[in-house]
């Protein structure tokens, strides 16, 4: 990539780093066309990488495992998104770093299109501060395009359960973000985070780029999710962000399907059983992150059973308005859970991703909607399917 | 889906400012509540009351504007929401040290809006009557 610096290292590493969470061996690199190092995540070993040397040649047998495709842009080489571990081999990470060097590439051809096209006009100050805001909003744009891609082909394959995500950015860049965490040692629960910055602009943007790997290192040392959020709330506040962000965190221990909860003013995730009884919200409440000294969380705890699924949104999906100006609110999101509670999480976030598009007629909505579905399999595949049919 | 405010003057201990929602306040227009209130601030208002019994709706970013409008009867600008990294900076406002403020108080939020409220713990920050009446007499 040119040297003017396309893409901000910095933040080019605070998007890479969610990706490299999904699978704690897995480690991604951006290089430019010189094979210069950009930016990674994840553990990687940049210089002790006999591969740049010899121009990105066939490695030894004995290698780690990578998966590697190249950046284009205006038909030519501009740099190279590579994933090295033990995972690197399977077609799914295969596709996700193509994803991911299209989406940059894309990036590049749009933003030289557009600064030819605006060079005439341009001057100093105000118009350059201007620039750099767009492409500060671009860069997160983009991360959390890739985002989607990745995690929707990546997700962590986590035997027994079904993960799915759908996220749809606003007209104007909103704050939602969502992570899972692969756990990093055998037998350590699966981390989710959902949160939403309030408010909208390149400082909510920001907010959400800084606070989303602070959140990802809390989780990594808390001992709870509780305690994650109370540490990420001691960072934010001491950012002195006069913005404010609501945050799911749960833990789920994969061999049981207990899920811990804390919620700092987000909406509750929604608890779907198998067993077909009401659809109940998951309560937990406490305030939201980064306008108080102390969260007040209080932990709540419930144990996701084969054929349970656990829904998390932000507001994004009961906000959503219609032509008339209605909002979509509560019911309608239960009547789509509802619809497709016999399903797979992934027919249940499509039922609700459905819902809304049909809700809002085609408008793009004026807020990020995120939709993240946990289930547990069904204990018996034939049973499940006797169910559904 | 419009937000339209009516600013009227109040008289309790000391004199107030009400200003009432009408609509849906979201992502839209909390930038015009906020830039109502600076002028109000710059007018001389001081104590602000926001009457939300006609406010049908209020996003996350509503949050924001009641944070804003408490920073600015403070005497504090409220953040550039374009200004990047240098808006995240607050200037000194501690909303859990010790007793809720007065300086801003709400009133007769309907039962979406008081949710909203209570779920994001700004109940912390904001004294909550239920009607005009009460939340003057409080002031």
């Amino acid at each position: 990539m040119d040297s003017d610096g396309l893409l901000q290292a910095d933040l080019l590493a605070a998007i890479l780093a969610p990706f490299a969470g999904l699978d704690p061996e897995l480690g991604l690199i951006v290089e430019d066309a010189s094979g210069r190092l950009i930016a990674s995540a994840g553990p990687v070993a940049p210089t002790a990488d006999p591969a740049r040397a010899t121009g990105g040649a066939a490695r030894a047998p004995a290698e780690v495992p990578r998966a590697s495709h190249e950046i284009r842009s205006g038909g030519r080489v501009i740099g190279r998104v590579t994933a090295r571990g033990p995972g690197a081999a399977t077609p799914a990470v295969a596709a996700g770093v193509e994803a991911i060097a299209t989406a940059l590439g894309a990036l590049v051809d749009e933003r030289q299109a557009r600064t030819a096209a605006e060079s005439a006009l341009m001057e100093a100050g105000a118009e350059a501060a201007a620039e750099r805001h767009r492409r500060i909003d671009d860069e997160l744009a983009l991360g959390r395009t890739i985002q989607r891609s990745f995690v929707g082909l990546v997700g962590p394959d986590i035997p027994g359960y079904d993960l799915a995500c759908h996220y749809e950015q606003a007209a104007e860049v909103g704050g939602d973000f969502f992570d899972l965490f692969r756990p990093l040692r055998r037998g350590r629960p699966l981390s989710v985070v959902v949160a939403d910055v309030t408010g909208k602009g390149v400082a909510a943007a920001l907010l959400m780029a800084f606070a989303r790997p602070v959140i990802h290192a809390a989780i990594d040392h808390a001992r709870g999710p509780v305690d994650a959020l109370e540490r990420t709330n001691r960072v934010l506040r001491e950012r002195r962000s006069s913005l404010f962000i609501t945050a799911l965190c749960g833990s789920l221990t994969l061999s049981t399907g207990r899920l811990r909860l804390a919620n700092a003013g987000h909406e509750p995730p929604l608890i779907v059983r198998g067993d077909g009884s009401p659809i109940v919200p998951m309560e937990a409440y406490g305030s939201l992150l980064g306008a108080f000294p102390s969260l007040d969380l209080v932990e709540a705890v419930t144990d996701l059973a084969p054929g349970d699924t656990a829904v998390f949104y932000t507001d994004g999906v009961t906000d959503a308005r219609s032509l008339t100006g209605e909002r979509f609110e509560d019911a309608r999101l239960l009547g789509a859970i509802e619809a497709a509670r016999h399903g797979s999480a992934v027919d249940v976030v499509d039922s609700i991703r459905t819902a809304v598009e049909t809700f809002q007629a085609g408008m793009q909505p004026a807020d990020d909607i995120t939709i993240v579905a946990i289930g547990r399999r069904a204990r018996r595949r034939t049973g499940r399917a006797a169910a559904i049919a | 889906m419009a937000l339209e405010t009516t600013i009227e003057q109040a008289t309790a201990r000391v004199p107030v400012t009400v200003i009432s929602l009408d609509g849906e306040l979201d992502a839209s227009n909390f930038n015009e509540l906020i830039e109502t209130t600076r002028q109000l601030y710059e007018a001389g208002t001081r104590h602000l009351l926001v009457d939300m019994s006609n406010l049908r709706f209020m996003a996350s970013s509503g949050l924001v504007a009641l944070h804003s409008m408490l920073r600015l009867m403070h005497g504090e600008p409220p953040p550039d929401p374009e200004a990047g990294w240098g808006a995240l900076h607050s200037l000194g406002l501690d909303a859990a040290g010790g007793d809720t403020q007065t300086e801003v108080q709400l009133c007769g939020p309907q039962s979406a809006v008081e949710r909203v409220l209570t779920r994001t713990g700004l109940t912390r920050l904001f004294h909550i009557h239920p009607d005009r009446q009460t939340a003057l007499a409080a002031f």
